[in-house]
């Protein structure tokens, strides 16, 4: 049942310092033209993870790509759909109405401005990028994990928990 | 005067992540993990590694306490500017400049160091390391300087006095080992943190400010002009630069030698406010005579490259011998140490060539104990050198700053081989302006130009 599921990328609130580098490598990951450098940047950084710092955690929020998407379902024109493993946004169709926004439960959707023309942004997984997410990619501390196989990601968990079961019998039963 | 402390973090941008912490040589960056953080100005030595590593910036996405238009105001950067911002960054000179430019009251000389020209380009799209020299030239002049001299000629010239006073300490007793001093992040170090070793720096003014003092002299009688109407601009990879020029011994013309550096950054800014399409620009020369430059000046932009630019005319200065081979490979490549041994007959001439002013503090602690086994050593504060420099254009991702050095540092050796020269002392505007203007290299007229001497400066 697994392979059925949507792929996400989560990140560990106890890794990250807070840098803001996984925004900033979205940013460029999405740019329409190829940038390298800030003076040749002249819009705004606009990613599609968002850094939440308060006094007590410091970790970037992003979409979950729910299985049941409430966005997905609040989306009046069907803007919104399930791609391969993936919620998608169809900017071209969407319409600006904050459905989505007032539905979802991580806050991880946006309002854009693309081509004169607001629209909803979301995480897309970096869908054209060959070597996944730039967010994980850009972490100068791994505090961001592209999950794109849950069962697998489960199954080392179970192993570890297991190994983990054994040192306790042997150390103490 | 007050000194120049233009290296900032700002408290509204700062997430507290502390890589600025992490890149700092000297450890001036203070503050807790997720608070924000301040920089001990005394300790600073503003290479302005942190705002090249910072990537906390001005989200569309959060309300700051402050708006765009006064950050920009706080930074003296031009409102035009739609880049993002980010925490820590430079108090720059671009809005003086620009004014002096626009009042047409004063006779613009400008210089422009050997690692601009390989990175300059990259702030408009342009691949990374594109060597643009005479792009460069061209957008200087439609911006309106008068004269567009070169750091590079200067280069050349600090080696003429560097390579003599070496060869002068050698065969005299001098004071040895002799330290480069062309970096002005190394010269406050040494200042600030080991000043029992101030008189180990070799007494030459860095090209910018040997530059700064051949413009108001010689190069204002070469033009006719006055000295006082000549305003001095230096384009330098570097932000300590900015501190350098302003410090109390760079007055040498009887004026403030050089009264404005920008960085590449802002001279981008500056060629973009002018509407200027850098890419579609005629290839164009530098001025004769303070522009004219060999392989050996261009190389100062790189680890090793003063190095080797010394190493071509001191071997030739004490052998009486050609080199044979100008390629000084050994002084080349990324490491932060490196060793070198040169057979004069003579001597065996040891030289240490140091990137990254980090790696710069065992081996001084260890000549705090007396054992020095090296002559020369050369110390560039940047991790690559001043390729790497904290006025250069910043990556957006970390690993595109690696690629940057590397193809910056191609493009160094590559306009040094392009060069018909490749010693400084080959050099016929070099050879011209001692014979017409300053008579012998460690002479009275270079003595007064071109050397200085260092103070301590309050311990930190």
């Amino acid at each position: 049942m697994h392979s059925h599921l949507n792929s996400f990328v989560t990140a560990d609130a106890k890794k990250c310092v807070g840098c803001r580098s996984c925004e900033v490598a979205c940013a460029v990951a999405h740019s329409k033209k190829e940038i390298k450098t800030v003076g040749n940047m002249d819009v705004p950084i606009m990613s599609r993870l968002y850094l939440v710092k308060t006094p007590e955690v410091s970790v970037p929020v992003q979409c979950r790509n729910c299985e049941d998407a409430l966005c997905l379902r609040s989306c009046p024109v069907s803007a919104i759909k399930k791609q391969g493993n993936r919620i998608v946004i169809d900017e071209t169709n969407c319409i600006g109405c904050k459905s989505c926004i007032l539905v979802c439960p991580f806050g991880a959707i946006e309002l854009i401005t693309v081509n004169n023309t607001v629209v909803a942004s979301k995480c897309d997984l970096c869908s054209e990028r060959s070597q996944g997410p730039a967010c994980v990619e850009a972490c100068p501390h791994n505090a961001l994990k592209y999950v794109a196989d849950i069962g697998r990601d489960q199954s080392e968990r179970r192993i570890a928990a297991a190994k983990r079961l054994a040192e306790v019998k042997e150390k103490y039963i | 005067m007050k000194s120049y402390d233009g290296i900032k973090i700002d408290p509204d941008l700062c997430t507290g992540c502390r890589q600025c912490a992490a890149v700092c040589p000297v450890n001036a960056i203070e503050g807790e993990q997720g608070g924000t953080q301040i920089i001990n100005q005394a300790k600073c030595v503003m290479c302005g590694q942190c705002i090249q590593v910072c990537s906390a910036y001005d989200s569309v996405f959060e309300k700051h306490n402050v708006s765009r238009q006064k950050r920009l105001s706080v930074r003296h950067l031009p409102e035009f500017i739609t880049e993002p911002l980010f925490a820590a960054h430079s108090i720059g000179d671009l809005l003086k400049v620009r004014d002096v430019l626009k009042s047409k009251t004063k006779f613009m000389m400008v210089q422009c160091a050997p690692a601009v020209r390989v990175a300059l380009a990259e702030e408009f799209g342009l691949p990374l390391g594109s060597l643009v020299p005479g792009k460069m030239a061209a957008a200087l002049r439609r911006i309106g300087f008068n004269r567009v001299y070169d750091t590079n000629f200067a280069a050349d010239l600090t080696i003429m006095e560097e390579a003599s006073e070496l060869v002068s300490r050698v065969r005299n007793h001098g004071l040895l080992p002799m330290f480069t001093s062309c970096c002005p992040a190394w010269v406050k170090f040494v200042e600030t943190h080991y000043p029992e070793f101030i008189d180990n720096l070799s007494s030459c003014k860095s090209p910018q400010q040997m530059a700064g003092s051949m413009f108001k002299t010689y190069g204002a009688s070469v033009d006719g002009v006055e000295p006082e109407r000549v305003y001095s601009v230096a384009i330098m990879p570097c932000t300590c630069k900015k501190f350098e020029a302003e410090r109390r011994e760079m007055k040498a013309s009887g004026y403030q030698d050089v009264d404005a550096v920008l960085t590449t950054r802002e001279l981008a800014y500056l060629i973009k406010e002018a509407m200027i399409d850098f890419s579609s620009l005629p290839e164009e020369t530098f001025d004769k005579p303070l522009g004219v430059y060999s392989g050996a000046g261009s190389i100062f932009g790189i680890t090793g490259g003063v190095t080797e630019a010394a190493i071509r005319t001191a071997y030739e200065m004490l052998t009486g011998k050609q080199l044979s081979d100008v390629d000084v490979t050994a002084a080349r490549g990324e490491q932060s140490i490196k060793r070198l041994t040169l057979d004069t007959g003579e001597l065996k001439l040891k030289t240490v060539v140091v990137a990254g002013l980090k790696n710069v503090v065992p081996i001084l602690e260890n000549l705090k104990q007396g054992e020095a086994d090296f002559h020369f050593m050369e110390v560039m504060t940047c991790p690559a050198g001043c390729i790497s420099g904290g006025g250069q254009p910043k990556m957006l991702l970390k690993d595109d700053s690696i690629k940057a050095y590397d193809r910056r540092g191609c493009s160094i050796y590559e306009h040094d081989k392009e060069q018909y020269i490749r010693k400084s002392h080959e050099n016929p505007e070099i050879q011209d302006i001692y014979q017409r203007f300053l008579g012998e290299p460690l002479g009275h007229q270079a003595h007064k130009l071109l050397h200085t001497h260092y103070k301590p400066k309050k311990s930190v």
